[in-house]
């Protein structure tokens, strides 16, 4: 397995930064930058995928809520019922999971290059020979220098500034993810996420070679990048709260599509799973014709909860 | 009292915590970030009856060449400065790279993480000397040599960005003189032969000092990677091998190329060649010995395979080239030919050594010494060189 692992993925990414380091004027800093740059240029749509994902899975929230709490008692009808839900409007659950995970072995990839290719301890350097590839750049390029701005990247930043800049990117990009308005259940939860993150990150940063934390925070800053693209600023501007924020357009067509209701071409390359026309009796019309139900794209069965939350919301209003 | 709530919440935290403790500890440990800790490889030096080597908890050990007793020195320590927050320990091990030198009644080490080198008694194993005495040079990873009543040392300089020799009384560690290099780290322990100091650096060239002055004599044009090994001298010709892949041989007089090997090996050259009976014996890390002629560097027959690593300086016992692979199987190289003595299938990166037809072996898991016998590989004796 290990083998595989460096045969297909570590060696190659390895090799590479060693390379583009020769072109970058053997300056090791900006090679980190660059490769983190090229990586997640190519992890870009999966990135998009994941996002979009993410987002739309964020927006069915209430109705799952509405379910989870009709069928309390009968889970089987809740799983049921659920489906039936992610089907109707195009969002797989599994959606924002399987772009992570194949993007996961590069970034693990590109950390242990970093890491190999600094050979912060000599036993780092003598290991380092028996993944080269046998080209004469590559041989002759190595041991690469660790000087970058003020910043020794085989040790932590004496100065501290590059581990903050980790923590604050970091938090930025969680905020970003998190709701505007968060399940008040779960604040608690995306609360302590949001800040235990960047604090883990920082002590790491802390503790680790800086070549490692201008990676993360390149990383970050590239995040924060593409979220804002996409979904705008999220949860760091409260203004933008209930709202597809950002200027991706495929995705404020995915949260209209959840709001209003699934079409046939529903799919943006977010999810999936293709909205079904003919599951559990929750068909529509032929694309391009003028849609009949109005229920704001709720399937039936969701409606009636929903009313039926409605009505029960009012008379305890009324009792309180 | 505790609400549902609550304890949820405590839940979550713990949970956070032992997350935050699993990537520490994941980011930490090799498997994750590779060479990130460093763990030592010194070699031995034998004097009247007595090995001395760096122990991986940062100790000199000496240990009887006759029965394999050991004496040990108080742990050499270095105060930790790169931890936050204060959860670092306060102090930790030296680090030992280099293999220590012998001279009278002292021995000499070079600690890496400290960047100071040592000067302890040979009897006693009790501190003399510290240079420096106060602060810190950069880590240094070659070891010292002592010639006319100095040490020899080289390190890098990050102040200056250059690589620096330093010459100090062996008796006192008083600085005689330093000398700065190109701007490359040094790895090397340097050689003296005659009124010369030889040593190498990454910056891929080899350069040669005055012993008293430290002034500069020559330096080589550079090589086309960098160079980790000490050089060897033989016939007032200087052999190294670098990064690039090729041997070298240079005129110990002025520093001219005599020749670049023909052949590019596999992967680096990173132990010190050794030469005998106008042969050079080059282990490389591509698991092969080459044997080139020293006059001319043309390959005299096809490079021997030992299969595994070859990072572990080689010794000459009685005709013999001793070489051990980071597989841990020791070899004897005799008429071109090789003949495994051992294998003692653990990793090995220090360099031997040899006295009295006996190799001793430093191997690092465990950290262990052991005696064989050159020409049969019998064990004589194993000894921990851990105190515990």
């Amino acid at each position: 397995m290990g083998a595989i692992w460096d045969l297909i993925i570590f060696k190659p990414v390895l090799n590479v930064l060693v390379v583009l380091c020769r072109v970058l004027f053997s300056n090791f800093g900006l090679t980190i930058i660059v490769l983190t740059i090229i990586i997640r240029g190519l992890m870009y749509p999966l990135t998009i995928r994941q996002l979009r994902s993410t987002k739309a899975m964020e927006s069915l929230q209430p109705k799952l809520a509405e379910l989870k709490k009709k069928y309390a008692r009968d889970k089987q009808k809740l799983a049921k019922e659920q489906m039936h839900l992610y089907k109707e409007s195009g969002v797989s659950p599994m959606g924002c999971l399987v772009p992570m995970l194949i993007q996961m072995p590069i970034w693990i990839a590109l950390y242990q290059s970093i890491m190999m290719a600094l050979a912060v301890a000599p036993e780092g350097l003598l290991n380092l020979s028996r993944y080269l590839y046998p080209w004469r750049v590559v041989y002759s390029m190595l041991p690469l220098g660790s000087k970058f701005l003020w910043l020794n990247l085989a040790a932590p930043d004496r100065f501290l500034l590059l581990p903050i800049l980790v923590g604050v990117t970091m938090w930025v990009q969680q905020k970003m993810v998190m709701p505007a308005n968060p399940d008040p259940k779960q604040k608690s939860t995306t609360g302590m996420m949001l800040w235990m993150m960047p604090i883990l990150f920082t002590f790491l940063s802390l503790q680790f070679p800086s070549g490692l934390a201008l990676y993360w925070v390149t990383s970050n800053v590239i995040s924060i990048v593409i979220q804002y693209f996409v979904t705008g600023w999220g949860g760091l501007v409260k203004s933008t709260a209930g709202e597809p924020g950002g200027r991706d357009k495929a995705y404020k067509k995915r949260i209209a599509q959840v709001e209003v209701g699934p079409s046939e071409d529903a799919d943006v390359g977010a999810d999936i799973v293709e909205p079904s026309s003919t599951q559990g009796g929750l068909g529509y019309e032929k694309s391009g014709d003028k849609r009949q139900d109005r229920g704001g794209g709720y399937p039936a069965s969701l409606r009636r909860i929903r009313r039926q939350s409605r009505r029960s919301k009012g008379h305890r209003a009324k009792r309180g | 009292m505790w609400t549902k709530h609550n304890k949820v919440l405590l839940s979550k935290i713990l949970l956070l915590l032992v997350m935050l403790l699993v990537v520490m500890s994941g980011l930490t440990t090799w498997g994750c970030v590779g060479g990130l800790r460093s763990v030592g490889w010194s070699g031995g030096v034998i004097a009247d009856g007595t090995i001395f080597v760096g122990s991986l908890e940062g100790r000199l050990v000496a240990v009887s060449v006759a029965d394999g007793t050991r004496q040990w020195s108080e742990p050499l320590t270095v105060s930790s400065s790169t931890g936050a927050f204060g959860c670092t320990a306060a102090s930790m091990a030296v680090v030992i790279y280099g293999t220590p030198a012998v001279w009278g009644d002292l021995v000499y080490i070079g600690g890496y993480n400290s960047g100071k080198v040592y000067a302890l008694d040979a009897s006693s194993l009790q501190k003399r000397w510290v240079y420096p005495p106060e602060g810190n040079l950069q880590p240094i990873v070659g070891g010292p040599v002592v010639a006319l009543g100095k040490v020899y040392f080289g390190c890098y300089d990050s102040d200056d960005k250059v690589g620096k020799v330093y010459a100090l009384k062996a008796d006192t560690g008083v600085k005689i003189w330093e000398s700065s290099l190109g701007g490359g780290k040094i790895w090397s322990t340097p050689v003296i032969d005659g009124e010369t100091v030889y040593i190498s650096s990454f910056d891929k060239k080899l350069y040669a000092l005055n012993a008293a002055t430290g002034e500069k004599k020559w330096e080589t044009a550079e090589a086309g990677g960098a160079i980790a090994s000490a050089p060897a001298v033989y016939n007032s010709t200087v052999y190294f091998g670098s990064f690039d892949r090729y041997l070298y041989a240079v005129d110990a007089g002025d520093g001219s190329l005599k020749w670049r090997s023909e052949v590019e090996a596999g992967k680096w050259f990173w132990a010190t060649p050794i030469i005998y009976n106008h042969t050079v014996y080059a282990p490389n890390l591509d698991g092969k010995i080459y044997v080139l002629d020293a006059e001319s560097g043309r390959e005299l027959i096809e490079a021997i395979d030992l299969g595994s690593p070859v990072s572990s300086a080689p010794v000459l016992v009685d005709g013999s080239i001793i070489v051990a692979s980071e597989g841990g199987k020791i070899y004897a190289i005799k008429d071109n030919q090789k003949r495994e003595l051992k294998d003692l299938a653990t990793k090995i990166s220090a360099p031997l050594c040899a006295s009295n037809e006996v190799v001793y072996v430093h191997t690092q898991q465990p950290d262990t010494l052991y005696a064989l016998n050159a020409q049969t590989g019998a064990e004589l004796w194993h000894v921990s060189l851990s105190s515990e």
